[in-house]
């Protein structure tokens, strides 16, 4: 069997294993060659994303012309190798089990109270290649049970068999080395330094990657046998990163959630929040439709809850639709649909923070419509990486793993903003320091070795905060025209790529079209079955529209999955929802927004809908229900009968969505370039700030042990500020609406700018201090 | 408490290397030196010096033999227990010191003033059975001999290695460890004609 590509020229090597020859790239492990001919050697410490290590020795094998046997994992395969494994080998067979009998020495026969018992490698390989009985008779050693290397992850040290997975994947591809073998001999076993937990965002796959049951959470442990459960693969709804997990769930309810291979997005990867935050779809939620009478909301059937709406919204005035960052592809099309055909409007946008008409223009002239011009993949190879107004660890935590993989490969990574994270030691990345909120001065003023290796095969990740800076994104255009470099956008939220394709934002219809563009109108027009002059004109979006809700010219209102609080103006929303004629919200949890609603209609989370996630690659990762006995439905299912009830007809069906959406391929024509803002950061002292991976966003809650794990909330300074503050154990930061006093902490910071986390426990910034990223506040040392 | 001079050796020691990492492994005997023992405390200089984690530091500090937990007290007193220092007395030597000390393997004595572990090879099979205190060589011991070296060194009496320096104490022999002085290393007789004995014969060609 051959398993090279002809195509490209590499070096090979012919080998023959059990008698098959074949010929495979030179460098290639036995273990993986193997693998390929369907030859399973027994392993437990190999993972192919790992490097080897050979701890374990369950994979011995023999090589003609070598003494003795030797491991799989580790062996580079050589021309005319000869390798025999336990099939065909006497030695390697008594060499494996004797190696199964040794680590089973110390393992308990603890596998019926075991999470691992029934998908454990070490049960399955001890049943395939050890020994039917065990000769040792002496004690084996114990532990007192279990130990916390975290808050989420716990350990019971005598189920491990020292296999290093767990530490290698804390140092080689989490980067964070807290998690380590100590002692030595019978005694070693993995374990922490006695103050410093496994402190990392990635703990979670230490548990998946566990060959045996030592590591286990603590949201999973003892709550079900894997043999009781139902496995479906989804998209994680978290982020833009668009990874694929595994959603297990046993009588209705899910139980865990795993990584799922996927090469090419998060291999074989997941971060904390995407595996241990999912507690919120089923607490809490809204059961039936609401309609308010006399004031209150009280529950309605689906038919009158309907009229009711059909009638509010026809009888109110001009009116705009917001749908949050959160929503599917097919659902965000719906939306999109839905205001330009029913309520005939494009007042219109995802953005459910902070934003900006020059992110607007940004995003139609670099991103929608665009699909896979940077790739994870493509981090691997690139020659530079800029990152701005982004910090890839806590906002696209997969990403952050692709780049540490490229900066091992050589990979350059500089960043450009207010602070010099962790995240950015860990990607050995260049600081461009940069005052919160004058990023575009700091790009235009980027030194000319940057720019000068700036070409073709160099990324530049924009995050959604840059949008706050302003100039910094018709900065980054101009640096991108001129050097050719590409530009990714990587928003937040899983649903804001794919709403930007499916034009969930005001002045763009589907695939990145212009609504302003002749052409663009009749192809959508077409596909919509409709006049292209019944399409609206361009809208409002971000702050007008809001301003506009508040101030009353905008009196209708649809709204689905947006939180006030994640807004700057978020009191303004708020004000004007009181004061519009109608508001219908679509949500799963009770909110601000639904407290206040003219109708409420509940709508199904990720568990129970088919549809689809595009990422920040503008890659498509579709998902099915888990719960397919689901009654809940969709928002586009609701949009649907809502336009039913308004007499407009609009299909609701998540495939007949996607296939519609699909058949609008990409724009093609012109775009309009990002025109050049004014670049004016305020005087003083700026606020840097962005959400943590694990803080108080609302879909975290209820999974207490994985807030435990959460990165303290901080107040960061320079050196220089904190001398000047006169080194204060605390500090006070104040803002337009009121103040926030936290522990100090001296980092790596601009001097011009505090950092603060924008949504952790005791530090909401938009509710305390009324302003938001890049604007101007006061500090000062000790409390308010 | 870690002083600021400690802190100056460790980024001394830091720098005799490439890769500053390297000089983990005296720098933790740094910390013994000045503490008696590898502390939590130590363990988080150590990482904060070399920009590592405390795990990284606890993993190495954990491995070493040498390095040890608790107080080791003012001497630590090694017993070869290995076969031929067994077989010729140090198993006898290990009991007898033992019970003087009121110790176990690996933990001090019943004042608090000596640190009991049996050792292994010393490379010393010549001398053998061989005691080390503070890591220097008292060669062929006997149960009385290294039971008298112990009483001497309790009374605090002057008390010299048989082929060595006079005996300090553990604290300071850690730290001679630490930063490598190698005056001490002259002192005595390292090589006597015993230890070339096999040598020669080798060479003599007597064997064949």
């Amino acid at each position: 069997m051959t398993i090279v590509n002809h195509n490209e020229k590499i070096d090979t090597v012919n080998v023959v294993i059990d008698g098959i020859e074949m010929e495979v790239p030179k460098g290639t492990l036995v273990i993986r060659a193997a693998e390929q001919i369907g030859i399973e050697i027994p392993r437990f410490c190999d993972h192919p994303l790992l490097t080897p290590v050979a701890a374990c020795r369950a994979c011995l094998i023999e090589i003609d012309g070598v003494p003795k046997p030797q491991p799989a994992c580790a062996q580079v395969l050589s021309e005319g190798m000869n390798v025999r494994t336990q099939r065909s080998s006497e030695m390697a067979r008594i060499a494996q089990e004797g190696v199964m009998e040794f680590l089973l020495v110390n393992h308990p026969l603890d596998c019926p109270v075991c999470d691992k018992g029934g998908e454990c490698p070490l049960q399955n390989q001890a049943m395939t290649v050890g020994r039917p009985d065990s000769r040792f008779e002496g004690e084996k050693r114990t532990f007192p049970k279990p130990i916390n290397v975290n808050a989420e992850i716990l350990l019971d040290r005598e189920r491990c068999v020292s296999c290093a997975r767990c530490t290698r994947f804390a140092e080689e591809i989490a980067g964070d080395a807290s998690l380590e073998l100590l002692e030595r001999g019978a005694q070693q076993q993995v374990g922490t330094a006695n103050d410093e937990p496994f402190d990392s965002y990635f703990s979670g796959n230490v548990v998946q990657i566990c060959p045996v049951g030592a590591l286990t959470s603590a949201s999973y442990r003892f709550r079900s046998r894997p043999f009781d459960l139902v496995s479906v693969p989804t998209t994680c709804e978290h982020c833009a990163s668009g990874c694929s997990l595994r959603t297990d769930y046993r009588r209705g309810t899910v139980t865990r959630r795993l990584a799922w291979d996927d090469p090419e997005v998060n291999e074989d990867w997941s971060c904390d929040k995407g595996r241990f935050a999912f507690a919120y779809l089923a607490n809490g939620r809204i059961e039936s439709p609401l309609i308010r009478e006399n004031g209150e909301l009280r529950s309605a059937s689906w038919p009158e809850a309907m009229h009711f709406a059909a009638a509010g919204l026809a009888a109110a005035g001009t009116s705009a639709v917001l749908v949050g960052g959160r929503a599917t592809v097919e659902d965000a099309y719906a939306y999109s649909k839905f205001a330009r055909i029913v309520l005939g409007t494009d007042n219109l946008d995802f953005r459910a923070r902070a934003s900006s008409t020059e992110e607007a223009e940004f995003l139609a002239a670099h991103v929608a419509g665009r699909k896979l011009d940077v790739t994870y993949t493509d981090i691997e190879t690139a020659s530079q990486v800029l990152l701005i107004g982004f910090e890839p660890e806590d906002e696209s935590p997969i990403l952050f793993l692709r780049l540490r993989k490229g900066v091992k490969r050589g990979v350059s990574v500089h960043t450009v903003g207010p602070l010099y994270s962790l995240g950015s030691e860990k990607l050995s990345a260049h600081w461009v320091k940069a005052k919160a909120g004058s990023e575009a001065h700091a790009i235009s003023g980027l030194d000319s070795e940057i720019v000068g290796a700036l070409d073709s095969n160099s990324i530049i990740f924009v995050g959604e905060r840059a949008a706050a800076s302003p100039g910094a994104l018709s900065a980054v255009s101009r640096l991108g025209s001129q050097t050719g470099a590409r530009i990714a956008w990587v928003p937040r939220r899983a649903g804001e790529r794919g709403a930007l394709d499916a034009g969930a934002i005001a002045g763009l219809l589907p695939g990145g079209r212009p609504i302003s563009d002749p052409t663009a109108r009749s192809e959508v027009a077409q596909a919509w079955n409709i006049d292209a002059d019944s399409l609206p004109n361009v809208g409002l979006t971000g702050t007008e529209l809001v301003t506009a809700i508040k101030q009353g010219s905008t009196s209708a209102l649809v709204i689905a999955g947006v939180d006030p609080s994640d807004l700057p103006n978020g009191d303004e929303l708020i004000a004007g929802i009181e004061n519009a004629d109608f508001v219908v919200a679509l949500e799963n949890h009770h909110s601000e927004i639904t407290q206040r609603a003219s109708v409420v209609f509940p709508v199904a989370v990720v568990t129970e809908k088919s549809g689809s996630f595009m990422n920040w690659e503008g890659r498509s990762k579709p998902f099915s229900a888990a719960f397919r006995e689901a009654l809940t439905l969709t928002d586009a299912g609701v949009l649907s009968m809502l336009a039913s009830a308004m007499n407009v007809q609009l299909n609701g069906d998540t495939r007949a969505l996607r296939k519609e959406l699909n058949s609008l391929v990409p724009w093609s024509g012109p775009r309009t370039d990002v025109n050049n803002h004014e670049v004016h950061a305020p005087a003083g002292t700026t606020l840097a700030t962005w959400r943590l991976l694990i803080d108080s966003g609302v879909m975290q809650e209820g999974e207490p042990h994985l807030a435990a794990t959460a990165r303290p909330s901080v107040v960061a300074v320079s050196a220089a500020m904190f001398e000047q503050l006169g080194k204060p154990e605390v500090i006070t930061v104040t803002g337009p609406k009121g103040s926030i006093t936290l522990p100090t902490q001296v980092a790596e910071v601009s001097n011009e700018s505090v950092w603060l986390p924008m949504n952790s426990p005791e530090s909401h910034i938009y509710a305390q201090l009324g302003c938001g990223y890049g604007q101007a506040v006061t500090v000062k040392g000790g409390a308010a | 408490m870690i002083t600021e001079s400690t802190r100056i050796k460790m980024r001394e020691l830091a720098g005799r290397y490439p890769n500053p990492r390297s000089a983990l492994l005296p720098m933790l005997h740094l910390v013994q030196a000045e503490q008696d023992e590898v502390t939590t405390e130590g363990i988080a200089a150590c990482a904060q010096e070399l920009e590592i984690t405390q795990a990284e530091v606890t993993a190495v500090a954990t491995f070493y033999t040498m390095y040890k937990h608790s107080p080791v007290g003012k001497h630590h007193i090694g017993v070869c227990i290995n076969t031929l220092c067994g077989l010729l007395g140090g198993d006898a030597v290990y009991d007898r010191v033992a019970e003087r000390l009121g110790a176990t393997h690996n933990g001090p004595s019943a004042d608090g003033n000596f640190w009991l572990e049996r050792i292994e090879c010393q490379a010393a099979c010549t001398h053998a059975p061989v005691m080390t205190v503070d890591w220097e060589f008292m060669d062929d011991v006997t149960p009385q001999s290294a039971v008298d070296v112990i009483d001497k060194l309790a009374a605090g009496e002057e008390v010299w290695s048989t082929r060595g320096p006079m005996i300090r104490d553990f604290q300071a022999t850690e730290h001679t460890l630490a930063m490598a002085e190698d005056d001490l290393a002259t002192i005595g007789n390292c090589v006597d004609e015993k230890m070339l004995a096999g040598l020669k014969i080798a060479k003599s060609g007597a064997q064949q």
